[in-house]
């Protein structure tokens, strides 16, 4: 019994002090994959409602998410929630509300692939629907 | 592990179970106290505002063979407002579920902060309840009661419940806005006006409220500031003088029970307001339905307040707001 236990013992130890699942700066794990996109984008409102009148358009290739937001949405104060591609991570970070009332210079987000290989920068494009 | 131990250890248990598993406690009625008793509950929930109800059930009981209650007192330590009372009659709900009051002693007597009830029948248990009015004295302080019976043989008891804090904010409900006509709200004053009186109490003016069905957009219902953008106020002519810009946030699912007077248990208390933060917010809020609601921070930052939707009509153009208001 004393023999079979020091043996899990030692299997375990060997195993937990592998390296070969390394992780990023934020504690994400970095993957082989190498896709790196935006699949779908949300933006909600302070009272946590959709903003949005119809679905998001997403350009892979230009980079841009663009998006037609409802007469009188309060651009300020918005939180978006992007949907990426497998294993990527987004910079800057998504942490709270989020300031998009200056139309002319659109806010850009980074996509960053599980590889941390492949980074694509995404500008938001709001329009807000007439009245 | 060896075989013998665990069959030493099953035959333990099996033992044990038997044994405890057969133990057979006969239930006895339980003695009563031969003293007399009493308990109270709080019936109301929720934070305690000036002008509403605080209610209490107050039970006392003596045994039959002893004597009878003779009277029931409560001492507030602040006097209620007008309309604090309590019960004479004791409650029993019958197999419907009703509530089915009898009259059990005299009509309750308020002399300053005491209310008391003299039986008149011969009683040995009963529930009274007590309502105590809020009054506006007790804004922002505590108010603790006493509850006491006295039985004919002398006897005397007494529960205290609180102390409760009271509330420092002001609830008004069910004030009517009119597109077109009552349609210029104060926070201040809680009260909506025409045009005519809202230029003579223009500085008092918060919210603009209107009803528009625009088929190009979600417009809706709506309460806009004074000054916002002339977009958010379509087809107004603002009174002279109404010039005010309001903090607003307009948030849906937020039933406040004491606005609502609905089912919901949601209570909206002066924390909320006091850990508020409105900066940065915009000074309208559109596209409102019944039940969904608008924080607001006034202009000279006096007041903070939640204003509810409980009706909101498309046909009459009408909504029916309710207000919980909290002063800086």
């Amino acid at each position: 019994m004393k023999k079979l236990i020091i043996s899990a013992l030692i299997v375990l130890s060997a195993f937990s002090c592998s390296k070969d699942h390394p992780i990023d700066d934020d504690g994400l794990l970095i993957t082989p994959r190498q896709e790196c996109y935006v699949s779908n984008f949300e933006l909600l409102g302070a009272d946590y409602l959709t903003v949005l009148t119809k679905q998001p358009v997403i350009d892979t290739t230009a980079q841009t998410v663009s998006v037609i937001v409802q007469f009188g949405t309060d651009l300020k104060n918005l939180f978006p929630q992007f949907t990426l591609a497998s294993d990527c991570k987004l910079d800057p970070r998504i942490v709270g509300k989020v300031d998009f009332s200056d139309l002319a210079n659109p806010k850009e987000y980074t996509v960053i692939s599980g590889n941390r290989q492949i980074s694509k920068t995404y500008k938001v494009l709001i329009t807000v629907q007439p009245r | 592990m060896q075989q013998p131990y665990i069959k030493y250890i099953a035959i333990a248990i099996i033992v044990l179970t038997t044994t405890i598993g057969c133990t057979k406690k006969e239930y006895k009625i339980p003695t009563p106290k031969d003293t007399l008793q009493n308990d109270c509950i709080k019936r109301t929930q929720g934070p305690n505002i000036v002008g509403q109800t605080i209610e209490f059930a107050y039970a006392m009981a003596i045994l039959a063979e002893k004597g009878n209650l003779t009277n029931a007192k409560v001492e507030a330590t602040m006097e209620g407002d007008a309309g604090t009372w309590m019960e004479n009659k004791s409650y029993y709900t019958n197999n419907s579920g009703v509530d089915v009051g009898i009259s059990v002693g005299n009509a309750s007597v308020t002399a300053k902060n005491v209310t008391s009830v003299a039986f008149n029948k011969d009683t040995n248990a009963a529930t009274l309840r007590y309502y105590y009015v809020i009054p506006e004295a007790a804004r922002g302080q505590s108010v603790s009661f006493t509850f006491s019976a006295e039985s004919s043989n002398g006897e005397t008891v007494s529960f205290k419940m609180g102390p409760y804090t009271i509330a420092k904010m002001d609830m008004k409900k069910n004030i009517t806005l009119t597109d077109g006509g009552l349609m210029y709200l104060s926070i201040a004053d809680m009260t909506a006006y025409n045009a005519t009186d809202a230029a003579a109490k223009a500085a008092s003016i918060d919210l603009v409220y209107l009803y528009r069905n625009i088929t190009t957009s979600a417009y809706n219902f709506a309460l806009v500031s004074p000054a916002a953008d002339a977009q958010y106020l379509p087809g107004v002519t603002l009174p002279g003088g109404v010039t005010r810009s309001t903090y607003e946030r307009r948030v849906v699912n937020l039933q406040d029970f004491n606005l609502a007077q609905m089912q919901y248990g949601i209570y909206i208390d002066d924390l909320d307001f006091q850990q508020l933060n409105m900066t940065n917010e915009p000074n309208y809020a559109i596209n409102l339905k019944q039940e969904a609601g608008v924080w607001v921070e006034t202009a000279d930052h006096k007041y903070r307040a939640y204003v509810y939707f409980n009706t909101a009509s498309t046909s009459t153009k009408n909504a029916v707001v309710s207000m919980k208001r909290y002063a800086l």
